[in-house]
Parts: C-alpha cells; sequence; structure tokens
C-alpha cells in the first residue's frame, strides 16, 4: 500500500512524538471516513428496498441493522481515538438509537423516559414514542398547522408501562409478543386474561394524582364540571396501519371517572378484536404501550368526518364529508343516516353534490353516561347539518392539514354553536392504487352472469371478492369467527364487525359510510367493501355464492372468474406487508438526518437521533479536530503544518507527509509555488481558476434554498468557504483533501506516482443545500461525468463516490485537474439544476466547457 | 393459449414465499409455496413443475439436496436458487450443480420474473424435446 510507505517512511524519519499522533490520527480520520461512506450507502440501499421493488426477508432487515451499527461504532470509535474522547455524550445517544432500532427490528416500542402527562399544546409529531401516533398528529395539526383542537392533555406510553408493571402483567405482555413470534397459538385466552387484570389494577397513586391535577387544570373558573373524551393513542394507531376503530374510545367521561376511563382504553390493547387485527398484520400483541388523550369535548353541534380525496375515486376533485348532528359517532360507527356533500378541492371549496340524510338521531355527550342518542327536532331532520361556509372552511382545513402530512387526509372534526370548527383527530388515508382500471375489457359480464344489485350504496374499499354469502342482521349478536373467504353481509358497518374481516372475502352493509371506521379497517385489510347499499341483507340469499366487483359496485350470483383474474392482477399489498412496516420503522432512527447546520448550538453529540446525525457530527467533528488552529499554532515550529495562501476565499490547511510542500522557507503561511504534491498541482490548477469562484453566493433562487431544512445560516453565509474546515494532508505523490464548501463536501484522496499499478483516485462528494429531487439530479449529473471519464461511480441519494486505478501518470493528472474542475463546478449546481433536462445541459457544459489554460481565449465547445 | 407455466418457490421465510406468489401471480404463472424443504419434495415427487426457485440454506434438506432431487427425478424442470449473504460459494456450487440461476437476496422483483421467464422457456424446450 504505497500511501502506507508513504507514511512509514516519513514517520521513521522526523518528529517521532507528534508525528505518531499525527499518524494515528490520520489513520483514524481515513477509517472514519471509510465507515462514514459506508453507513451512507447502507441507508441509501435500505431507502430503495421501501420502494416496493424488492423481495428482502427478515435476516435483510437483521443484517442491515448489524451492519450499521458496526459502521456507525467504528465511526464513533475513530472520532474518539482523533479527539481523546471529547464528546463522551455521543455514546449515550448512539446507545438509545441502538436500542430504538433493535426495538424497532423486533417490533417493539421503545418507551422513552418522560413525565406521565404531557399537555397536548406541547406535543408534536417527534413525540411519537411518548404520545402515541394519534396524539402526536393532533399536536403537530394545532401547533404546526394551527387548526383548533380541543384542550387537553396525553398520559404518555411511559406512564402506561409503569401502570402495567404495577398491575404486575408487564412481563406477561412480554412473554405474549415471544409466543406469537413463534407461531404460538391459543394467545386469545392469556390476552384476555390479561385485560381482565388491568382493567381491575388500581392506577398507581403518582400517575392517577398527575393525571387529576391535569384534569383540574382543564375545567375553567365557574364551571362545575367538564365532559371529557378519553381517546386511545395505540403505537400503531393512525400509522401505517389505522387500527381503526380498534382501542377504545369513551366520550362523556367525567373529571372523577378518568382513571377509569384510562383503564379501559390501556385494556382495549388486549381486546380480541385487536388480536384479530394484529395476527392478520403480524403485530405481535402488546408490542407497544398505549398513550391515552384526555381532552375537553366540543359541545358539538355538528360533526363528522371530510376525507381530502375520494377513496373510491381518488382521481376525481372532491373532498367527501359526512355530517351528523351532535356527536360524531353516527357518522365514524356507521349507525344511521348521515349528510353526505362532494366538496370540491378548489379554493373557495364549493359543494359539488350534497344528499341529506334524515337524521333522526343524535348523540350527546350526557355527564355519567357518555354519548346518549335523543331525537333531533323535526324541523332538523331532513336539513343539511353544515352551512355552505361551513363546508368551504372544513375543505380548507383538509387541504391545509393533506399539504402539511404529504398525504391524503381522514379528518374527524366538530364544530360547536359558535360555528368554531376543532379538529377532532387527523390521520392518513389509506386510497387504493389507481392502475389500469379502463383496461378491463369486462363489458358483456352482466349477458353471462346475473346481476343482483348495481350501484347500490357507495364503494368504501375497491378490489373484487367472490364467496359464499353470510347474513348477519343482528349487530349484537355477531358470530365468533366466519369460514375464509366469505362474503359477508351486513345490516350495519359498525367497528365490531371490522373484527371478523379478516377472513372475509368481501363485505356489503345497508348502512354505513365509506368514510367510518369500518371502512378504515376494511381499507386496510384490502377487503373490497361496499356500504350503504340499503338493500343488502334483503336481496342477497344466505349461503348463496356471489362475486363482488367492488370496483364498479356490482354484485353478480356466482363467480365470476375473469373478475377474480383481474383483482389478482392489480392486486398490490406491498406497502402495508410486514417487512416494509418494520424497515420504515428502523429507517426512522437510521436515516433523517437532523444535524445539518454545524454552527447551529443545536449540533451537538446530545442532539443526535439518527445514525445519520451521528455519522455527520463525528465528521464534521473529525474535520475540526484535525484543522483545529490550536493544534495548527502547537505545531508552529514544526515545519509539516501551513496554511496555503490562495487567490480564492478558501482556507487551506496543508499538513506535509515529506515532500509534499517546500518546508525550508521561514515563512509560516506557503503559497502555490511551494507546493511540491504531485496529485495535488492538478487539482489546485483548477480548482483556483477564474470563474469557479464568481457566482455570487446569492445567485441561488430562493425556491431552492428555502425547501431545504430549516436552518438560520444567513444566505450570504452559506457558500462561503468556513475557515478551519480545509485540509488537504500530502506527501509527494498522495493526497488526501477534505473540502466543505458550503453545505457541500469533497473529499479526494489520490496517489500519484510512477507506477502506473499504485495510482488511484478516490472522490467523494456529498451533502447539499436543496430539496430531494434537485439533490438527485446532482448526483446523476456527477455520476455520468465521473463515468464518462471513466470512474467507476455509485450514486445512492446524497452521496456520489467515484474510483479509478491503475492510470499513468499523465491520465491520472488529467482525472485530477477535471476533478479539481468538478468541485468548482459542483459548488452551486444543485441550486440551478431546476429540472430534469438541465442535467444533460450541463454534462454537456462540463465535458465540452473549456480547461482553466483554455478558458480566456477559446471560445466553448459544443458536445 | 399454451398452459399455464408452474412454478414451486420454497423458503423458510414466509415473507419471502407470500411476496413471491404476489410478483408471479401477477405475471400469470401458477405459484405453490412451501415453507419446509421436505414438503417441498414431496409435492415434486407427486407434480411437475416448470419452475423451482429454492432458498439455499433451510432446516432439513437443504436447497442444494432440492436440486439434486429436481435434476434425478423431475427432467426439464429448471432450479432457480436463492442465496442469502455469505453463501456466494454456496451458490457457485448451486450453478455447478445444474441449477438455472441464482439471485442473492434482497433481490428485485423483476429480476426473478426475468430469470424465470427464461428458466421456464428452457424447460418447456427440454419438455418438448423429450417428449418427441
Amino acid at each position: 500500500m504505497p500511501v502506507a510507505q508513504a507514511l512509514r517512511s516519513v514517520f521513521r524519519h522526523r518528529h517521532h512524538a507528534t508525528a505518531a499522533q499525527l499518524r494515528e490520527k490520520l489513520r483514524r480520520f481515513r477509517d472514519l471516513v471509510e465507515h462514514n461512506d459506508r453507513v451512507l450507502e447502507l441507508i441509501a440501499d435500505a431507502g430503495e428496498k421501501l420502494g416496493g421493488e424488492y423481495v428482502f426477508d427478515n435476516k435483510y432487515l437483521r443484517d442491515l441493522a448489524d451492519r450499521l451499527r458496526e459502521s456507525v461504532h467504528e465511526v464513533v470509535a475513530d472520532l474518539n481515538a482523533i479527539s481523546s474522547s471529547r464528546y463522551p455524550e455521543l455514546a449515550a445517544a448512539l446507545a438509545e438509537i441502538d436500542a430504538a432500532v433493535t426495538a424497532a427490528l423486533e417490533c417493539r416500542l421503545v418507551v422513552p423516559e418522560a413525565p406521565w402527562v404531557l399537555p397536548l399544546a406541547d406535543i408534536s409529531t417527534e413525540q411519537i414514542e411518548t404520545v402515541g401516533a394519534k396524539m402526536a398528529r393532533l399536536g403537530e395539526v394545532h401547533g404546526q398547522i394551527g387548526c383548533r383542537v380541543p384542550e387537553g392533555f396525553v398520559v404518555t406510553t411511559h406512564a402506561c408501562r409503569e401502570f402495567l408493571e404495577s398491575a404486575g402483567v408487564l412481563a406477561r405482555v412480554e412473554a405474549l409478543r415471544t409466543r406469537f413470534a413463534d407461531g404460538d397459538e391459543g394467545l386469545e385466552d392469556e390476552a384476555r386474561r390479561i385485560r381482565e387484570e388491568i382493567l381491575s389494577a388500581p392506577v398507581p397513586r403518582e400517575m392517577s394524582r398527575a393525571i387529576r391535577h391535569a384534569v383540574t387544570s382543564l375545567v375553567r373558573p365557574g364551571e362545575e364540571d367538564v365532559l371529557l373524551a378519553v381517546r386511545s393513542s395505540g403505537p400503531e394507531e393512525d400509522g401505517e396501519l389505522s387500527f381503526a376503530g380498534q382501542y377504545e374510545t369513551l366520550l362523556g367521561v367525567s373529571t372523577d371517572g378518568v382513571c377509569d376511563a384510562y383503564r379501559t382504553v390501556v385494556a382495549s390493547l388486549f381486546s380480541p378484536g385487536v388480536l384479530r387485527y394484529q395476527r392478520r398484520h403480524q403485530v405481535p400483541p402488546g408490542c407497544g404501550f398505549m398513550a391515552v388523550g384526555v381532552l375537553r369535548m366540543v359541545p358539538a353541534r355538528a360533526s363528522g368526518v371530510v376525507y381530502s380525496v375520494d377513496p373510491a375515486a381518488p382521481e376525481r376533485n372532491v373532498l367527501l364529508v359526512s355530517a351528523a348532528r351532535g356527536l360524531g359517532k353516527l357518522v365514524v360507527e356507521g349507525g344511521g343516516p348521515v349528510d353526505r356533500l362532494e366538496v370540491s378541492r378548489d379554493p373557495g371549496h364549493e359543494v359539488v353534490s350534497a344528499r341529506v340524510g334524515m337524521k333522526e338521531r343524535m348523540f350527546v355527550a350526557v355527564p355519567g353516561r357518555g354519548a346518549v342518542p335523543e331525537a333531533v327536532p323535526d324541523e332538523e331532520r331532513g336539513t343539511l347539518a353544515l352551512a355552505p361556509w361551513e363546508t368551504a372552511e372544513l375543505g380548507a382545513i383538509a387541504c391545509r392539514i393533506e399539504r402539511y402530512m404529504r398525504s391524503a387526509q381522514d379528518i374527524e372534526w366538530a364544530i360547536d354553536h359558535a360555528g368554531r370548527i376543532y379538529v377532532l383527530q387527523a390521520r392518513p388515508l389509506h386510497v387504493a392504487p389507481i392502475e389500469r382500471t379502463a383496461d378491463r375489457d369486462l363489458t358483456d359480464l352482466g349477458e353471462r352472469y346475473p346481476v343482483l344489485m348495481r350501484g347500490a350504496g357507495e364503494i368504501a374499499c375497491r378490489g373484487i371478492g367472490s364467496g359464499r354469502v353470510r347474513i348477519v342482521s343482528d349487530p349484537d349478536a355477531l358470530p365468533v369467527d366466519i369460514r375464509p373467504g366469505t362474503v359477508l353481509v351486513a345490516r350495519a358497518a359498525t367497528p365490531r364487525l371490522g373484527g371478523l374481516l379478516g377472513g372475509a372475502s368481501a363485505v356489503i352493509t345497508d348502512l354505513g359510510s365509506a368514510t367510518g371506521h369500518f371502512a378504515a379497517v376494511a381499507r386496510d385489510l384490502r377487503v373490497p367493501t361496499i356500504v350503504d347499499t340499503g338493500i343488502a341483507t334483503r336481496t342477497l340469499e344466505d349461503g348463496a355464492v356471489v362475486t363482488v366487483d367492488a370496483e364498479d359496485n356490482v354484485v353478480y350470483a356466482g363467480r365470476v372468474e375473469e373478475l377474480l383474474h383481474f383483482e389478482l392482477l392489480e392486486r398490490s399489498s406491498f406497502q402495508s406487508a410486514a417487512e416494509f412496516r418494520v424497515l420504515r420503522r428502523m429507517l426512522r432512527r437510521i436515516a433523517p438526518l437532523r444535524l445539518r447546520d454545524p454552527t447551529d448550538p443545536e449540533f451537538t453529540a446530545k442532539r443526535c437521533a439518527t445514525y445519520h446525525d451521528v455519522i455527520r457530527f463525528a465528521h464534521e467533528k473529525a474535520i475540526a479536530e484535525l484543522t483545529d488552529i490550536g493544534w495548527v499554532k502547537t505545531s508552529r515550529g514544526v515545519s509539516y503544518v501551513r496554511r496555503l495562501e490562495l487567490p480564492i476565499p478558501l482556507d487551506l490547511v496543508l499538513i506535509d507527509l515529506g515532500g509534499g510542500f517546500r518546508t525550508d522557507t521561514d515563512r509560516k503561511v506557503a503559497s502555490p509555488g511551494d507546493i511540491l504534491s504531485r496529485p495535488l498541482l492538478p487539482v489546485l490548477e483548477e480548482l483556483t481558476a477564474a470563474g469557479v469562484w464568481e457566482t455570487a453566493p446569492t445567485s441561488m433562487d430562493l425556491d431552492g434554498f428555502m425547501s431545504s431544512a430549516t436552518r438560520s445560516t444567513p444566505l450570504t453565509g452559506v457558500m462561503a468557504a468556513r475557515p478551519e474546515q480545509n485540509l488537504a494532508i500530502v506527501s509527494g505523490e498522495y493526497l488526501h483533501l477534505s473540502l466543505r464548501l458550503g453545505y457541500h463536501f469533497n473529499i479526494v484522496d489520490t496517489y500519484l506516482g510512477e507506477a502506473s499499478a499504485d495510482n488511484y483516485i478516490y472522490f467523494r462528494f456529498a451533502g447539499g443545500v436543496t430539496e430531494v429531487a434537485r439533490r438527485s439530479r446532482r448526483a446523476a449529473l456527477l455520476k455520468r461525468i465521473l463515468e464518462r471519464h471513466g470512474f467507476v461511480a455509485e450514486g445512492r441519494g446524497d452521496l456520489v463516490v467515484g474510483r479509478i486505478k491503475g492510470l499513468g501518470a499523465e491520465a491520472m493528472e488529467e482525472r485530477l485537474r477535471m476533478v479539481g474542475r468538478l468541485i468548482g463546478f459542483t459548488r452551486q449546481l444543485d441550486i440551478h439544476l431546476r429540472t430534469d433536462r438541465l442535467v444533460d445541459d450541463y454534462v454537456a457544459r462540463f465535458m465540452g466547457g473549456p480547461t482553466a489554460a483554455e478558458r480566456d481565449d477559446a471560445p466553448e465547445r459544443g458536445q | 393459449m399454451s398452459t399455464p407455466t408452474e412454478i414451486l418457490v420454497l423458503d423458510d421465510e414466509p415473507l419471502v414465499c407470500e411476496r413471491l406468489k404476489e410478483h408471479l401471480e401477477k405475471k400469470d404463472y401458477r405459484v405453490e409455496v412451501f415453507t419446509e424443504s421436505q414438503k417441498a419434495i414431496d409435492r415434486l415427487s407427486a407434480k411437475r413443475f416448470d419452475v423451482v426457485i429454492t432458498d439455499l440454506k433451510m432446516e432439513g434438506p437443504n436447497g442444494l439436496e432440492v436440486l439434486r432431487f429436481v435434476r434425478d427425478h423431475s427432467a426439464g424442470t429448471q432450479v432457480i436458487v436463492i442465496t442469502g449473504y455469505g453463501s456466494m460459494d454456496a451458490a457457485r456450487e448451486a450453478e455447478y450443480s445444474g441449477a438455472f440461476g441464482f439471485v442473492h437476496k434482497p433481490f428485485r422483483a423483476k429480476t426473478l420474473e426475468a430469470m424465470v421467464r427464461k428458466a421456464a422457456r428452457q424447460a418447456r424446450k427440454l419438455m418438448e424435446r423429450a417428449a418427441r
């Protein structure tokens, strides 16, 4: 290895004490960079696996976690060696990330230390593990989006863990999880026992005191009592799986009933319906701890649900609104007629169509009795519950939340007597992908198979299912289980019916709405479902074989093979498959980069929340350590560390390993003329050329800049080279160049000697200030340019690595000049890469562009 | 239309079986999946498949044994071997023992589909030749 040889020979001869330290630091730094690259590659690779094109298994996930952990720990060990363990807090942060990744892999949730209760106003999605998904989102809807939400607080997952421990069931919950993983049958009985014990266990005294204290804070002066909603905020709820309606939510709870309600909600983690659901999705029971939201109930004049798109026809430009008078129970549970409106998604949100439901009943909250049905006054029964301006406001809210959350939304809302709209819940709306529906050539099916029903009701989940009809007319006498493949035909679309969905091939109901809980569960399970037909239980015959076409809303007699085949072709369920869910959850603690700006006071070891943060932090600090001004000062008498004086605003520290630059002068700074390092000369020649540094720092467009993560650095400072960040370790034949230009990191590691076999260039580019699309364009561009120059180039996410070796000296110099030019060229590139087509233009420009020597007199050549 | 291509998938990871079944059935293949190799071998004794996709490392008879069984008992049937990390040598061995090809986990479904398509064509060709 020529570099090692060079290092050895240099240090053998001079500066013995410090040289040994320097040698070790440099060795460690090279090691750090190598592992850093490895981690970035693994992250990019894992992200790619999420797209659905790959087949992978648990072993891949375990290997991924192992390899990541190993490399990240190496990075940290290297930083410790370079910095004499200056960042002890990094170990603690890393241990926490390790634990979280392992927990995600094992389908567990880590329960972070937290207070028993947290006010809703203070929480966001970052605290998802503490407050559960539902409450975290509600906190975000309030805090970030500015929507009105009920006042309230969350009893944290940490509290739940303590409660389960004091109830003496924690170990058994763990055991249940293991048995589930082992495919053990008969878990229902154990889950039932756990549930019963939870229901009879007292809430620990301190915790109940904290809860009561928080409840008191919800009572306003002059109020005797308030009614509360006690809502589950489960580990998976509202995340990748909706679990809609599977956990308990209690309405109309009085202040002294909160602890009882809390128990009930926590116990619902172990209810039979939840178990069935978990089994179906391979989520181990009790895989997390339940956070519970306690919210003031909105004295609702009307309530309901809004879908930001129509799940049955996502291409239509409408929002779906369902509204009932009083509480929203009728809408989400599908127990009676409600108003149905289609509202334009365009600003103004005009009503496109409205169907008035004959609303004979409504639910109101009654202290001590929860949600109680009441008759709707005659004159209000046949009128819409919402005024047009209210629907418009609701539409605006839904679109705002959708934009922020970047996915279609299913939002529960309530409006009080003063006309104020409250968001009670917002979760992703699962929409089946629209595919080649138009390709179906099944036009004559109606002639070949008797049509039993057509166009009745609404499609709640698209798809095709066939099987024997099982009619369930009494919602209170549900069968325990149904034969797999049954077409379930029910009177009402109640959440409890959801527990039977696992085995059903299709479902049709008389009542209910496509916006209810039941419909959400059906979509999770991808069970083709038609609701609100009004006639299904009367029209279909128990035991008859039918085919339900929930694409075109038709029910045929018999088994229609053509349709079932079509369904098979269209089916795509990868996103909710177990391994994808696990990978997504692992990546949450691996991939996101929060520590971006090293000048931010928050750029600390303690703030590292992901592996990406850790390596970013370590890389930054390692460079800082090597280029430390104090270090340079202490080596003032040492001739092998010099600042390089350049005609460009680039502060570069040179460290000589021997023969890299002239050390026989008395000056404290080196000038370009002093440089002897063979590989550094061609790189500098192009890098310092006029033109590369002429672009004004503020020439980036504001969009490009603003779309990057929020940061406090002023615009003018972004592109200026930061002092003490740039380092060249050189010998006569070797160069290690670490350059930080704005938010770009460039590393060039190269050896250029007489023997071609020893020569190599490693070029690495990382970082960037703009949004993902432009970064990937930049990666594509760099990759293409490097490949055209004979490099083996890999571009993944933020990182491009190019390698070339075995070239003769002349070819090496040519490539190194190209690298110098490329570093300058890309300095602001991503800011300009607004379209894919520009990539071609820039590649052409770069390939055909003049070199430094030609720049002054030669016209630009075309490609 | 010719008769559908019959595929047997064997992998002790149910996830892999499930995903392969899903992807291959979309392409009109008829797919049977097994997570235990002995059961797969029993099935292979009873029915002829065009293509067998098998994992290498499994409890009971491993992928190579399945491969040998197919070679000895089911003329024309092509075997594609799935390998995990670090079992490259075994994969080579499989290739030498007459596997049609191998893919490394994790792999793109499309890569496997392309290989299955070629393997199925090869299987049909050999069978037709044998029938003549």
